[in-house]
């Protein structure tokens, strides 16, 4: 028998028993609609991109990896010395783990500011709020991994802010850390986190996100579609695929061009008993946050500055995943009053990070 | 189906049973999960030293010790007399040091400064550090905890 009946054969053995025809058909008529705001669709797929090699970059380094007291430190150094190439496989995972942090903010920041979120998009928005956190809890986590002075300080304190939230609090440092203190047992529990719960916690709202997303199509601004008139679309398939592809070669090589340039230091193994070493700050995501922190007074109207500081933050968060709801009119002045919000935020954002490094 | 007075019908009289027997269930299946997330606390009773190791400390120095997994800070006062502290800043728990020459302790992680006598003086801690209490037994230096007999 031919080849090409072979091929036949299996292609309908197959389709008979998964049905896969109609995913198909549903990626080659989907369409992408085309105006000057098209640029932000691919934000989404270079996530996608730096998930990818975080997943797989990560499962090379648990070969190496020992997640305890002891050995942590040392193992992180045997990768970046010792083992072949372990040094740039150690470095792409930790730049693309800022990149991906990089380009989950600018997506959000262009659904709140073209409005993509609005009815019927909220649901998108809040599992997307979901994804931020698991990405910045992946973020934190990873940072404590190669247990030295910075990571080990920047995770003391991390876990101690939770506890200013009444009620909860305590336990909450107490399950992140295992213990009243940081010890060789948060480390053991934060790569726990790091390799199994977060993976799968990201990976199931990362589901929903994507299947709603297919669900209701595109977003399309609301300037774009006020206008009314018929937009031009792009094919998914292959069209708009390609075109991402290409995104996703240009963002590849700079990746690896600047984890090849700038792989990152590893400090010698932080010590439980030392003093916090001069300098000490969490990794960039964090700064804006840690600078608010820094400049909080210890009291305000005889309220522990911090406890204000946490619930301010708590508010914010509220605020913001509920951000499709509270702006329900998009078109209006309140929807207007929103989008400055967001440029605020980035202003405000930028401005404590840059303050943070002075 | 609901019989005459009753605030209920049957259906869901037997949805409330079910349901709270599932609530229960998971309730059960729940406790000795949360059990097990959360280890026993390790803070130490008490610590006890031998004095020889802090006997020759100079004047306005400091010395740690381990008290549990904290780092605590034996300090040598002017009148020779000694204060200990559980060296771990009471704003975002990072650990402080001792700078002599200042007489303060400092912690590096937010800028907080504290005196010689452990009191809050600057920068965001709310409280001063926490101080132990010490006896000297013979050779024995005998570190207890706050509210221990």
């Amino acid at each position: 028998m031919s080849s090409k009946g072979n091929h036949q054969k299996l292609h309908s053995w197959l389709e008979e028993r998964s049905g896969l025809s109609e995913i198909f058909r549903f990626l080659r008529e989907k369409k992408i609609p085309q105006h000057r705001h098209s640029l932000w669709y691919y934000t989404g797929s270079a996530i996608l991109l730096f998930f990818a090699i975080q997943v797989i970059t990560g499962f090379l380094l648990v070969f190496y990896y020992n997640p305890t007291l002891e050995g942590a430190n040392a193992s992180v150094a045997r990768i970046m010395t010792e083992v072949p190439l372990g040094w740039i496989i150690r470095s792409v995972h930790s730049w693309s783990a800022s990149f991906m942090i990089a380009f989950v903010f600018i997506h959000l920041l262009s659904i709140w500011i073209t409005k993509a979120y609005r009815k019927p998009r909220e649901l998108t928005w809040m599992s997307g709020v979901f994804l931020l956190f698991a990405s910045l809890a992946f973020g934190f986590t990873g940072y404590l991994l190669p247990w030295d002075d910075l990571s080990l300080s920047a995770t003391k304190v991390g876990t101690d802010i939770p506890r200013s939230i009444p009620l909860i609090g305590v336990w909450v440092t107490k399950l992140l850390r295992g213990g009243e203190d940081v010890t060789g047992d948060t480390l053991t529990r934060f790569f726990g986190f790091h390799v199994s719960i977060l993976p799968i916690f990201l990976l199931a709202f990362l589901a929903v996100h994507v299947y709603l997303i297919q669900k209701q199509g595109m977003s399309i601004p609301v300037a774009a579609e006020r206008k009314d008139e018929k937009m031009k679309e792009l094919p998914f398939w292959p069209n708009f695929v390609y075109r991402e592809m290409v995104v996703w070669l240009i963002l590849t090589g700079i990746l690896f061009s600047v984890a090849i340039f700038l792989p990152p230091s590893l400090d010698k193994a932080a010590d439980l008993m030392a003093p916090a070493p001069e300098g000490i700050r969490p990794e960039w995501d964090f700064l804006f946050l840690f600078q608010m922190l820094k400049i909080f007074p210890a009291k305000i109207l005889f309220v522990n500055g911090d406890t204000l500081a946490v619930l301010l933050i708590f508010l914010g968060v509220v605020a913001f995943f509920f951000l499709p709801l509270i702006d329900n009119k998009p078109a209006e002045k309140k929807g207007k009053i929103i989008t400055v919000i967001a440029y605020l935020f980035i202003v405000y954002a930028v401005a404590m990070t840059i303050w943070s490094l002075l | 189906m609901k019989i005459k007075h009753s605030l209920f019908t049957r259906r869901q009289f037997l949805n409330g049973l079910l349901g709270g027997w599932f609530g229960a269930l998971a309730a059960s299946l729940l406790y000795p999960v949360l059990k097990f997330v959360f280890p026993p606390a390790r803070e130490p009773d008490q610590v006890i030293l031998p004095f020889s190791d802090f006997k020759d400390m100079e004047l306005n120095t400091i010395k740690s010790f381990a008290w549990g997994s904290k780092p605590g800070l034996l300090k040598k006062n002017d009148d020779g007399s000694y204060t200990a502290f559980v060296a771990v800043c009471t704003h975002l728990d990072c650990n402080v040091t001792y700078l002599p020459e200042q007489r303060k302790f400092f912690c590096a992680c937010h800028d907080g400064w504290y005196d010689e006598n452990g009191t809050n003086i600057g920068g965001p801690p709310p409280r001063p550090l926490r101080q132990l209490y010490i006896s000297i037994e013979g050779e024995e230096l005998v570190i207890t905890r706050e509210g221990v007999e």
